[in-house]
């Protein structure tokens, strides 16, 4: 099989230990041309994991594949197919960013200078600008542009939505969604669940170091729904549900679609299923 | 050569300039000129300060090169930076030879072994900086700390030994040309310690900053 017909991130029993923190035997697998969203509370393990896939920090077990190549015989070859955002990451603030471009440039073999440029001029950007002076939305732009203009065909953004305004979410929301449809795979954690109902074909769901759950988005969400409940809960919903959340009404209650039978429910928001998942997870 | 350029463009901190200027103190009588090459790794501490509020780790280890090679450009770029100060220092070095040049009060005269005593002081701080600096490359201000001491003790120990250590005293704090073949064996020495001890500096440092976990 062609390497550009393997998976683009394949992630197997990943585990890292901290004396505060567990990151427990994380397996996955992306699929290309395909959008996944890494979703979990803060503190869950996602930027954990994305370090530990960019080796950044050393896990104590598991494997980690990119393009079918192992990271550790085949890193410079898998960077140069490769870009990493992170939101809260602004490199070279007060450097223009023509100058952060031109030695970006030189440690790509297949730079394409037009290609910098159309995104430069889709997004927006100014090369005469400096990080400093652009917001959070346009620093993410920018530096989705250097990605893409080495031609990364896989886009790891770590938070990229976090601490920027709806509009600039829903930008950047287009932005993937035609990066898709160029045949680019984006994975990106977020706590921002809404963003991922916008884009996202598949979840990947972190509670506590522990992938809780990896499924199709449309199927996640179907499995679930919400039961309200005015005062007392009923013992059975009691039984049924997982994790409940107090409202200025009542409560709600997650529970699961096969078990929803005979009440009354309604639909289940991913951030509604990663709330009471929580809860749940806090009640244990 | 490409890293090298990413240095200079991006990390390099303009005190690494005005350090370099520093090398005109030669000019200035009754000084202990193994300062100046303090002063350089002042610069050095900056750029590597420099480097991590501008989140330089992250950027370059997304670029496609190894940690290995991001600690060798660093400290081969800094290790240039104390090359072209001790250029600087033999030209004003010649410099004052040419208007005249007066005893040195305050530690070695302006000469020859004064070059020497600068690549042991750099071999010195080399060789301790950036091994501790890539243990946890978010605390330059400790590395600096424990090799800015351990530079400054050398220098002291100069400057005292120009009065006390008859090898200081009578053949290397003499005036040039006197004791030359001395006092250019003591500058080849330096330079053994200098390439010797940053080659090992590399290969300490590209070890530790390997292992490390980065907290980015």
């Amino acid at each position: 099989m062609g390497s550009e017909m393997r998976s683009p991130l394949k992630v197997q029993g990943l585990s890292k230990y901290y004396p505060a923190f567990r990151l427990e035997d994380v397996s996955f697998e992306l699929k290309p041309a395909s959008i996944t969203g890494f979703i979990g509370r803060n503190g869950a393990g996602k930027t954990t994991t994305i370090n530990s896939m960019l080796s950044f920090v050393h896990p104590d077990s598991g494997e980690i594949s990119f393009f079918g190549l192992p990271w550790a015989e085949h890193d410079r070859e898998i960077k140069e197919r490769l870009g990493f955002v992170s939101a809260g990451m602004t490199y070279y603030t007060r450097k223009k960013l023509k100058a952060i471009t031109a030695v970006t440039k030189t440690f790509y073999p297949v730079w394409d200078d037009d290609a910098y440029r159309k995104y430069m001029s889709a997004f927006g950007l100014d090369g005469e600008k400096t990080p400093a002076e652009l917001s959070n939305g346009m620093k993410i732009k920018y530096a989705l542009a250097l990605a893409l203009s080495h031609g990364a065909e896989l886009l790891i953004l770590d938070e990229p939505t976090s601490g920027l305004d709806p509009v600039s979410r829903e930008e950047l929301v287009e932005v993937f969604l035609r990066l898709k449809d160029e045949g680019k795979t984006v994975f990106f954690s977020t706590h921002i669940t809404s963003d991922l109902e916008k884009c996202a074909d598949r979840i990947l769901f972190l509670q506590r170091g522990r992938l809780k759950a990896d499924d199709d988005l449309e199927r996640f969400g179907d499995a679930w729904r919400i039961a309200e409940c005015g005062g007392e809960i009923p013992a059975e919903l009691k039984r049924a549900a997982h994790g409940k959340c107090r409202t200025k009404d009542g409560y709600t209650l997650l529970i699961r679609k096969e078990d929803a039978e005979g009440v009354t429910t309604r639909e289940a928001s991913l951030e509604e299923i990663m709330i009471h998942l929580e809860k749940e997870a806090d009640e244990e | 050569m490409k890293m090298l350029m990413k240095e200079w463009k991006l990390c390099m901190h303009p005190t690494g300039y005005i350090m370099l200027l520093c090398a005109a103190l030669i000019l200035v009588p009754g000084y202990p000129y193994g300062v100046s090459c303090f002063y350089m790794g002042l610069a050095i501490y900056f750029i590597c300060l420099t480097a991590r509020e501008n989140h330089d780790a992250t950027y370059t280890l997304t670029l496609p090169v190894s940690r290995r090679g991001a600690v060798q450009a660093r400290i081969l770029f800094c290790a240039l930076l104390e090359v072209t100060d001790l250029i600087l220092m033999g030209v004003f070095i010649l410099i004052k030879s040419l208007i005249g040049n007066m005893p040195n009060p305050a530690g070695l005269d302006a000469g020859v072994a004064l070059i020497g005593e600068g690549m042991i002081i750099f071999a010195i701080f080399n060789m301790l900086f950036f091994p501790l600096y890539y243990r946890d490359i978010n605390k330059p201000g400790k590395a600096f700390m424990a090799a800015a001491a351990a530079v400054f003790v050398w220098i002291v120990i100069e400057v005292v030994g120009t009065y006390t250590i008859p090898f200081l005293q009578d053949i290397l704090d003499q005036p040039d040309p006197q004791h030359m073949s001395d006092k250019l064996l003591f500058t080849l020495g330096g330079l053994a310690l200098f390439t010797g001890g940053t080659a090992l500096s590399i290969q300490h440092s590209a070890k530790k900053f390997e292992e490390a976990d980065l907290s980015l």
